[in-house]
């Protein structure tokens, strides 16, 4: 998944920094004086938030109001231990309270429509974008080269009925989330609302941002991205970390908590077909995978090694799939699964499930005959298919022979 | 766009340049393009200007450093109109622009190739090609194929483009390079060839979008069906919807829509522009578009579609498919139902075809409907399967590049290891012999069998001064050179015919014996009448021989028989074979080699074609041992055949060398300089002085 911030980390790292307009705020380790003194500060009142990558947290009841010290305190604790629609919190956060009469919506994005960027904006902030009908929000391309300008900001906003006193200041904060956008690599952030004061001051008062892994800028963004836990499996880091060490050749994964079929796989449309087919066929399949892009020899061995390290024990039955590849050598590829099963085994005794094989592409031959020769020398059964057989066919039978192989015992 | 049909993306005649030309993905895909069609005319790389690629049975492709350089070195009518860019991903933004700068006017095309490009710079390319009026396909794309034109650019079809795109009526749009390769052969069953296969890329921002390319779709005559493989992410459908409502007639499709199980887990997919963004941009969102646009349910093969006005009319628009293998029945239901010739007979059906099983021995305890017995193997990896199954002894492996990689030894920082062991620890345990071998093999040998080997090498040291091997190194020492200088020259002086016989031996004894049931030369093979292997050798070679002789010609000799010296006794030997088989008596062993060259020996006497029994020479019994210390790794296909017979080789070589040290060291110190040259005056000159 694309790298994603929320809203403390834009406060502590980013809104200063871009001069956008945003709450104070103190985290939940700060001391009981700073706590004391902020909310004297802020005129007694403060929002107690939860750092945590989920949306939608004051429908969670995640979000709580306190007027003084000992609420702040029993708040800050009691909130970074709930589960929000699923995801745990890291820390927790208060923020400043903005009294506002007007709240506003704006998210800048990559838009399919405009192969390009585009700015939304709805005076409905506050509530998820979807939730706001057509007619009260609005979008615009922006040009990759030029970027938003205050004028183009102060036109949409008058459009939508901004009032006049609002309009200048918020198109100048505008400006600057565009220019935070577009320096930090971001392919989409959001603010969501921007809370304006009766004296018209804006506020950004929450935040979610997701960057894009491929640009340079967000590589060099300054700061540290912050952990959030459970959010991966270490089969999940591991691969991830392996994955960016290199361009060559892809290793993505993503954990189904499956127990089934251990499944290496190629291309991702492929890839993505073939999981469908497992899930809706029974095979259980243990994590989703795509390993194409004709990866070298050592870049194999090390994905197929960490796959077998962390799953076959467990699994049911192996699962090499793969449509017909274009440039992905087959060869290499199944040299390098073959040499890291051949291994796995030397090191950990032999292992008693099926192999499924389906692939095609430049010197398959070689490829399915090298595997073929390898688990005859392991003893592990196999069925190996060409491209003549359908992954989705090859992907049934693999779902069907994991369930029927439990009580399999395979001849010494 | 600036295409107005698809034939405007690519077609015969048109001229590619690829860049970043030098990388290892972009030379294969180039020299595979180039011997499918031959359109590239150039590449480029920084810093490798000069260079070529070169392309077997073909004219190298140039090789320049700039595009700026390419487009000038060019004649005019050579310049390219279309470009690939395979770039590293920080590269692409620049490469582009130095493509609109240097290509306006000219390129009308950009295939951009290279992953993980940053949509901010998508963004910019597409606003700067649409500025300089150049249609861009990708990022991320695999290319395009034209198969009536048998052009392509990049990578789609592989290294054997013909077999998945045979010439016919189906275009393939695809979010998927690898769907388009593979929706092309599964189409194939259903007798549908390809016209174009479209690889559009699956970044978030597709440059050349599903309306863009449904557009020229619809204008091209040899299109009569169009495929789509989609994936979520983006609104690009909703868009070609809409597109396609306000046609006259659009084409058929048969659409298949992937990534809805997957999004509901809520889980990223293999691409990185399936992200879900909102309404019509997820795999259900763009199901229903389709479905509702086509007016029928999706295709369901147990349904029997009869024939009325109401499902021609469905048809004409098309029809979803559910899984990927129902699209050869559904393509077959589009055509049949509306005319639309085929374009060859269909082939068998898509089916469950195993090429390889074996379910050791646990085949009885499954459910009988998931045995499967292995099917026929189709063309062409029927003739490939048989070939490379034809060695039966010996590994196969896979190459690769070895540039900084080696199995024979390691180091990482601590300790030098030999096919991963320590060498502090043979240093303890083994020996030279036992080390050498470890690393010539990857494996320890048993001790009579390191015995075996020493006997070899020892033997293998110095047949005395005279041998051509001894000489190379003495003429060297006479000359001035150093220790290793001098020792190279004697193992320059080594040959096929003077030391090379091991090698050649164990050529001819697999040749023999690749079949045979030996499981361990060294002990009892009890099915094996050693015998008759070698009475029908010396048949088969008295045949040959006696055929050479009435043909005048000369014939191919048993390697390793026979002796210039130990050649005039009724029975003769080798003595230094003698001392290897001697050890093996006294260890109570055999070797069946060795065994079956002195039956030979006999029997060459015994059949009249020798007047004596030869002696089996040491070259034979190096042979011998080697075979027989790697005939299990060969049965196991753990070692290839050719490095059996190099090590045979290489213990002759090992030794001789080691012997060469000697006779430098020798002359050296007792000989004079010069020593070796031979006086004009003993030199005789065979040819007359013309001037």
């Amino acid at each position: 998944m694309a790298a994603q911030i929320t809203e403390l980390t834009f406060l502590e790292n980013l809104a200063r920094r871009f001069n956008i307009p945003a709450p104070e705020y103190l985290t939940a380790e700060s001391s009981g004086n700073a706590i004391r003194s902020a909310l004297k500060r802020w005129q007694g009142k403060a929002v107690i938030k939860p750092d945590v990558l989920s949306g939608k947290r004051g429908k969670a009841g995640a979000l709580r109001v306190v007027t003084d010290y000992v609420d702040a305190q029993k708040e800050l604790k009691r909130v970074q231990g709930l589960d929000v629609n699923g995801h745990l919190p890291r820390t927790s956060y208060m923020v400043q309270f903005i009294p506002s009469e007007m709240e506003v919506y704006s998210a800048i994005t990559y838009d399919s429509r405009y192969l390009g960027p585009s700015i939304t904006i709805s005076l409905n902030g506050g509530m998820d974008v979807e939730d706001i009908s057509e007619d009260r929000k609005a979008t615009i391309p922006l040009d990759i080269f030029k970027g938003l300008d205050a004028y183009q900001a102060s036109e949409m906003l008058e459009k939508l009925g901004c009032p006049r006193g609002v309009v200048s200041i918020l198109s100048r904060s505008l400006v600057d989330l565009w220019d935070m956008f577009i320096s930090t690599g971001m392919r989409m952030c959001e603010v969501n609302p921007w809370r304006i004061t009766p004296g018209g001051k804006p506020y950004a008062c929450d935040f979610k941002a997701i960057f894009d892994d491929s640009n340079f800028k967000f590589k060099n963004i300054g700061f540290e991205l912050p952990e959030y836990p459970a959010n991966s499996t270490l089969f999940e880091e591991e691969m991830a970390a392996w994955n960016a060490s290199s361009h060559q050749g892809q290793a993505h994964v993503s954990d189904l908590g499956g127990k089934g079929i251990l499944p290496i796989l190629f291309g991702g449309g492929a890839s993505t077909i073939i999981i469908e087919t497992l899930l809706q066929n029974g095979g259980d399949p243990i994590f989703l995978s795509d390993f194409g892009g004709n990866p070298p020899y050592e870049r194999m061995y090390g994905t197929a090694k960490m796959c077998l390290d962390h799953h076959l024990a467990k699994a049911k039955l192996l699962l090499i799939l793969g449509g017909k590849a274009n440039n992905t050598f087959i060869d290499v590829t199944f040299k390098a699964i073959a040499d890291s099963l051949q291994n796995y085994v030397d090191e950990h005794g032999p292992v008693n499930i099926p192999v499924v094989i389906g692939r095609g592409g430049p010197r398959l031959l070689q490829g399915l005959l090298t595997m073929k020769d390898t688990l005859d020398s392991i003893g592990m059964p196999y069925v190996i298919f060409g491209p003549d057989t359908p992954v989705t066919q090859v992907a049934e039978y693999a779902a069907r022979l994991a369930d029927n192989w439990q009580e399999v015992k395979v001849k010494k | 766009m600036r295409a107005k049909n698809l034939s405007d993306l690519l077609k015969a005649g048109d001229r590619v340049a690829v860049s970043n030309i030098t990388g290892r993905e972009a030379t294969g895909v180039s020299v595979a393009s180039q011997q499918f069609c031959g359109n590239i005319v150039g590449g480029w790389a920084l810093g490798k200007g000069g260079q070529k690629i070169e392309v077997p049975g073909k004219d190298p492709i140039p090789v320049f450093s700039t595009v700026e350089e390419l487009m000038k070195s060019l004649d005019e009518d050579k310049r390219p109109n279309k470009m690939i860019v395979y770039s590293p991903p920080m590269a692409v933004y620049g490469d582009v622009k130095e493509i609109v700068q240097h290509g306006k006017g000219t390129v009308e095309t950009i295939f951009v190739i290279t992953e993980h490009v940053s949509i901010e710079v998508t963004a910019k390319i597409a606003e700067m090609c649409t500025q300089a009026n150049i249609d861009v396909v990708g990022c991320n794309s695999l290319g395009i194929i034209n198969a009536h034109d048998k052009v392509r650019v990049g990578a789609v079809g592989g290294d054997s483009p013909a077999e998945s795109f045979a010439k016919g009526s189906s275009t393939i749009i695809s979010n998927s390079g690898n769907m388009v390769n593979t929706m092309a052969s599964y189409l194939i069953s259903a007798g549908l060839g390809t016209a174009y296969g479209v690889s559009t890329g699956k970044d978030t921002l597709i440059l050349s979008s599903l309306k863009d390319i449904l557009k020229l779709a619809n204008e091209d005559e040899a299109s009569k069906l169009i495929v789509l493989y989609i994936e979520p992410g983006g609104l690009y459908e909703k868009e070609a919807i809409e597109i396609l409502k306000t046609m006259n007639s659009p084409k058929p499709m048969i659409t298949y829509i992937t990534g809805d199980v997957l999004q509901s887990s809520n889980l990223s997919l293999g691409h990185a522009g399936a992200v879900v963004e909102g309404e019509g941009t997820s795999a259900s969102a763009k199901m229903r578009m389709f479905d509702e646009y086509f007016g029928i349910q999706p295709f369901d093969p147990e349904k029997k579609y009869r024939k009325s006005s109401e499902l021609v009319t469905q048809l004409k628009r098309g029809i979803r498919i559910r899984t990927l293998h129902h699209l050869p029945a559904a393509a077959k239901l589009v055509c049949d139902r509306l005319g639309i010739v085929r374009d060859f007979r269909p082939t068998k059906p898509l089916s469950l075809n195993p090429w390889f099983v074996d379910y050791k021995g646990a085949g009885k305890q499954l459910l009988s409907k998931l045995v499967l017995d292995p099917g026929p193997i189709p063309v062409p990896y029927k003739s490939q399967a048989k070939m490379i199954e034809k060695v039966s002894l010996g590994a196969n492996y896979s190459r690769r590049n070895m540039r900084n990689s080696s199995y024979a030894s390691s180091n990482d920082g601590k300790h030098t290891r030999l096919f991963g062991r320590m060498v502090e620890n043979e240093m303890r345990t083994g020996s030279f012999v036992s080390s050498v071998f470890l690393s010539w093999t990857g494996w320890s040998c048993p001790d009579y069998q390191v015995n075996l080997l020493e006997k070899c090498l020892i033997a293998s040291l110095s047949n005395g001064p005279g041998t051509i091997s001894a000489q190379g190194v003495k003429l060297s020492t006479s000359a001035g050179n150093a220790p290793n200088t001098a020792m190279i020259a004697s193992l320059a002086c080594i040959g096929d015919v003077h030391g090379g016989n091991g090698r050649k031996a164990v050529e001819y004894l697999l040749g023999i014996f690749k079949d045979a049931p030996i499981d361990d030369p060294f002990g009892e093979n009890p099915g094996l009448d050693l015998q008759k292997f070698a009475d029908n050798e010396v048949e088969l070679f008295a045949q040959r021989r006696m055929a050479a002789k009435d043909a005048g010609i000369d014939y191919k000799r048993i390697p390793c028989l026979g002796h210039p010296v130990f050649k005039n006794d009724p029975v003769n030997y080798d003595p230094r074979e003698r001392v290897i088989s001697e050890y093996l008596e006294q260890k109570g062993i055999g070797n069946i080699f060795l065994e079956f060259y002195h039956m030979m020996a006999h029997k060459l006497k015994e059949r009249g074609i020798a007047r004596n029994v030869w002696a089996v020479n040491l070259d034979g019994a190096i042979a011998s041992v080697v075979l027989g210390i790697c005939w299990k790794a060969l049965r196991e296909k753990r070692i290839t055949v050719r490095r059996a017979c190099d090590v045979a080789f290489m213990i002759f070589a090992l030794g001789r060398v080691a012997g060469a040290g000697g006779e430098f060291l020798d002359h050296q110190d007792m000989g004079s300089p010069m020593d070796m040259r031979i006086p004009v005056s003993e030199c005789v000159s065979l040819t007359r002085p013309v001037d």
